[in-house]
């Protein structure tokens, strides 16, 4: 926090914390309240062997979160807070590929054990751990000025609602899928009873509309709007962050040409949700929730969705810094960090790494000005020099695209799509392949990008063409 | 006759006619009984002749009172009744309740309590508020909840029995005889036409005030807005300046002043083995951010994708596909160096070996 001193900064911190804790204690206070007034399967917890009322358990939690607010309006010294052990080693490791790799390990981590994730006491502890985490780290003045910022403030309420509410879907899901294997009709079909539109659904919609409208003016007088200062076209803020719900187009723009992430992809993943009933195949899971029916429909869309756009969106926020270098969470925002992103086109490995050449001259292809009349040179030069530029110095990158977008689809068509392509036809599949393709290059770009310090597979930068 | 438009003179005539009369024509007295005359009638004994005219605005209620136009009617009222002169006698026997006054519209959804009531009994009710009371009441065709479905089922049987009995109850009153003016008639047709034409005319002037000031505010702002694109004065540097003279650029320097103004840095810098003062542009060949030059690290650095470029103005760093772009430089001819903007100068096209873009130093 710049421009406060020490003792301000522990106020300021403190001021948020202890109401913070508060409301963690009552929190679980209602939780154990509730759990000890309506007796549930779940009202025992095995704790060292012994099986405790789950109610005993949540009361002394919130008791414990009671400790940790008084413990933050005791000033610097007794401020819970995560060691600075912890927050440098936290520092030093973490890095895009670290932060990428592990959030997709831990995706994977959730999916294979739902099961078990999903109950509610792993569920509420979990919870409470995420919710612990934040409170203890906010005393570090870089976490804090980052995670407060009040336009990061709606980030981190979406990492936390879409927790909740991925947890809330899947656990339907999990006892829907065991339901249905015990040949059990799933929970939606127990209560299918319709309801009107109006009034009902529109009167719970007008309630939302009131509480939503209510909590937006209570935000908006408890958080200052972040004005900056007056725009001017030669100085750029560092760091320039795109509104929040682009910063995984911003992130995407770090490994592609502004073309292909400004243009064609955001247009390939709008065509491709709307393609999306006309590829489905799958009639199971209409109208419930189940992840056992429609595999490949979960994985694909909770890859896209939470891996691809919800943590390149929290670390487009919380983590890039000035001039887009990765922080880490715990680490001051250094407009002079150095890191080293030099980065090669796959042409100059080529030619000048593996071959021990210069890179191929750029084939000009002057006759053709000369010998042909200028409407037609006009546009049939370029057009040439172009694609001689692919087939020559950029041969291996074209090679290895149109290998990716031409003959991976039929070989997938006969391996692992095989059923796939059998039960969707020729056109049908071939949209699926590719709009898939498409998806899996960004991570491939970024791997790329991290292991070989890759800039483009085609870099014809003459004709504004890169990939 | 009902098609037939009246003259001007026939109109007048009609209205002198009815002026001195009071209220010559039998059908003109109901005419004057518009609420919007509520004065004394004169003549209230013919005006009880038509008890079914229904006054305009309050459609539906047959007037009981007959009040009588005694005052000078309107212009409307003389028109119509300028009609009904014409139409002589046959409907003064036949009461043909056209308040014709008022505009032909309501007139003609006016129909007679008679007619309203079988409508009202055949047609299904088709308002908001009937279509949810209906539905309250359970018999909404759709879909239906469990609950109502329970309901139905254990109160069908009462409800047939209840039914019976109410069917038996009904007595079917006699079908009135249809009016005159219920039926399909020529007088009824003439004299609504007459209120639609004026209607006509007097909203269409009214539209077409309208329209044309709409067409004209709009033309007026295309046109404001087209000269906003030209502007008396344009706050723009010049894309000719002068820097200075050279040894204001000593060599590995980068010259900052002029970015703010110009969007330009003046480098001294050493390209293919020459040493150069060349002007980069300040912009990034990523998507167009400004560049920020750090000193400590000796490269200019994007904050928007962390492209970053070598003092030459060579990428190396970061997305940017191709270097930074040189402006146009020469010495001018009081031995200073002068930018020219107009021009501009990409490495990967080859051109930096054109010695408009760098002066050796």
């Amino acid at each position: 926090m710049h421009g406060l001193s020490p003792q301000q900064f522990t106020e300021t911190v403190s001021s948020f914390l202890v109401p913070y804790y508060v409301s963690l204690a009552v929190m679980n206070g209602i939780a154990a309240l509730w759990l000890w007034k309506v007796p549930k399967p779940t009202s025992t917890i095995r704790l060292f062997g012994m099986a405790v009322p789950s109610s005993l358990v949540w009361a002394a939690v919130a008791v414990g979160y009671l400790v940790l607010a008084a413990f933050s309006l005791g000033g610097q010294s007794l401020m819970p807070q995560v060691p600075q052990a912890f927050r440098t080693a936290v520092n030093e490791r973490t890095g895009p590929v670290i932060y990428t790799v592990g959030t997709t390990v831990l995706l994977v981590v959730l999916y294979l054990f739902r099961a078990w994730f999903v109950k509610p006491t792993v569920a509420w502890t979990v919870w409470n751990l995420m919710l612990l985490f934040l409170g203890l780290s906010m005393p570090d003045p870089n976490f804090f000025a980052i995670v407060a910022k009040p336009d990061n403030v709606p980030i981190v309420a979406l990492v936390f609602l879409l927790a909740f509410f991925t947890w809330l879907a899947t656990e339907r899901a999990v006892e829907n899928d065991r339901r249905m294997d015990a040949g059990e009709p799933p929970l939606e079909k127990l209560d299918d009873e319709k309801v009107l539109v109006w009034p009902d659904l529109v009167y719970i919609e007008l309630i939302c509309m009131v509480a939503l409208t209510a909590l937006l003016f209570f935000w908006a007088m408890w958080l200052q709007a972040p004005l900056e200062e007056p725009a001017s076209s030669v100085k750029t803020p560092n760091p320039s962050k795109a509104p929040w719900y682009f910063l995984g187009l911003q992130e995407m723009l770090v490994y592609y040409d502004p073309w292909m992430a400004g243009v064609v992809l955001p247009s390939l993943i709008i065509v491709g949700l709307m393609a999306i009933p006309y590829i489905d195949f799958n009639k199971l899971g209409n109208g419930y929730y189940t992840i056992k029916q429609r595999k490949f429909a979960y994985i694909v869309f909770q890859l896209g969705f939470l891996e691809l756009w919800v943590t390149l969106i929290v670390l487009g926020t919380l983590l890039r810094g000035p001039n887009w270098n990765f922080f880490g969470p715990y680490e001051y925002w250094d407009a002079h960090k150095v890191e080293a992103l030099n980065n090669v086109n796959l042409s100059e490995y080529f030619w000048q790494w593996w071959l021990g050449k210069s890179l191929p001259a750029v084939p000009k292809l002057e006759w053709m000005l000369t010998a042909l009349p200028t409407w037609i040179s006009g546009w049939l030069q370029p057009m040439s020099q172009f694609v001689a530029i692919l087939f020559t110095r950029e041969l291996i990158g074209t090679l290895s695209l149109l290998f990716y977008f031409i003959a991976l689809p039929p070989l997938m068509a006969l391996t692992v799509f095989r059923k796939f392509y059998e039960r969707m036809g020729f056109i049908r599949y071939m949209v699926l392949a590719n709009l898939l393709l498409f998806m899996a290059s960004l991570p491939i770009k970024m791997i790329l990008r991290w292991s070989f310090n890759l800039k483009y597979l085609v870099s014809i930068p003459e004709y504004f063409f890169n990939f | 006759m009902a098609d037939k438009k009246l003259t001007v003179a026939e109109i007048l005539a009609a209205a002198r006619k009815a002026d001195t009369q009071g209220s010559g024509a039998p059908t003109a007295k109901e005419e004057a009984s518009s609420p919007s005359e509520p004065s004394a009638p004169p003549s209230g004994e013919s005006a009880e002749a038509a008890p079914a005219a229904p006054s305009a605005p309050a459609k539906g209620t047959p007037p009981k009172k007959a009040a009588a136009g005694g005052g000078r009617p309107s212009v409307a009222e003389m028109l119509a009744m300028a009609r009904a002169g014409k139409q002589g006698g046959e409907a003064a026997e036949a009461p043909v309740a056209k308040p014709a006054a008022k505009p032909a519209v309501p007139a003609a959804k006016a129909a007679s309590p008679a007619k309203k009531e079988a409508a009202a009994a055949k047609s299904a009710p088709i308002d908001t508020q009937s279509i949810l009371s209906a539905a309250r009441k359970g018999t909404k065709p759709g879909p239906m909840t469990k609950a109502e479905a329970e309901a139905k089922a254990a109160t069908a049987v009462g409800d047939a029995a209840k039914k019976a009995k109410a069917k038996e109850a009904i007595v079917v009153p006699p079908m009135p005889v249809k009016p005159g003016y219920a039926k399909p008639g020529t007088a009824k047709a003439g004299k609504e036409q007459v209120g639609e034409r004026r209607a006509f005319l007097f909203g269409m002037s009214a539209l077409a005030v309208g329209f044309t000031a709409l067409s004209a505010s709009f033309a007026a702002w295309t046109f404001a807005s087209i000269r906003f694109m030209f502007p008396n004065i344009l706050r723009e540097p010049p894309s000719r300046f002068s820097v200075g003279t050279p040894d204001k650029f000593p060599a590995g320097q980068v010259e900052e002043r002029f970015k703010a103004q110009f969007g330009v840095w003046i480098v001294n810098t050493e390209y293919n083995g020459q040493q150069q003062i060349v002007a980069l542009r300040t912009v990034c060949t990523h998507l167009g951010c400004t560049p920020n030059w750090l000193e400590a690290e000796q490269k200019f650095k994007c904050p928007c994708h962390g492209s970053g470029f070598y003092k030459d103005g060579i990428n190396f760093e970061g997305p940017a596909p191709r270097p930074l772009e040189r402006y146009a430089i020469q010495f001018a001819s009081d031995g200073s160096i002068e930018v020219d903007k107009s021009r501009m100068f990409q490495e990967e096209m080859g051109q930096w070996n054109d010695p408009a873009c760098y002066i050796p130093v």
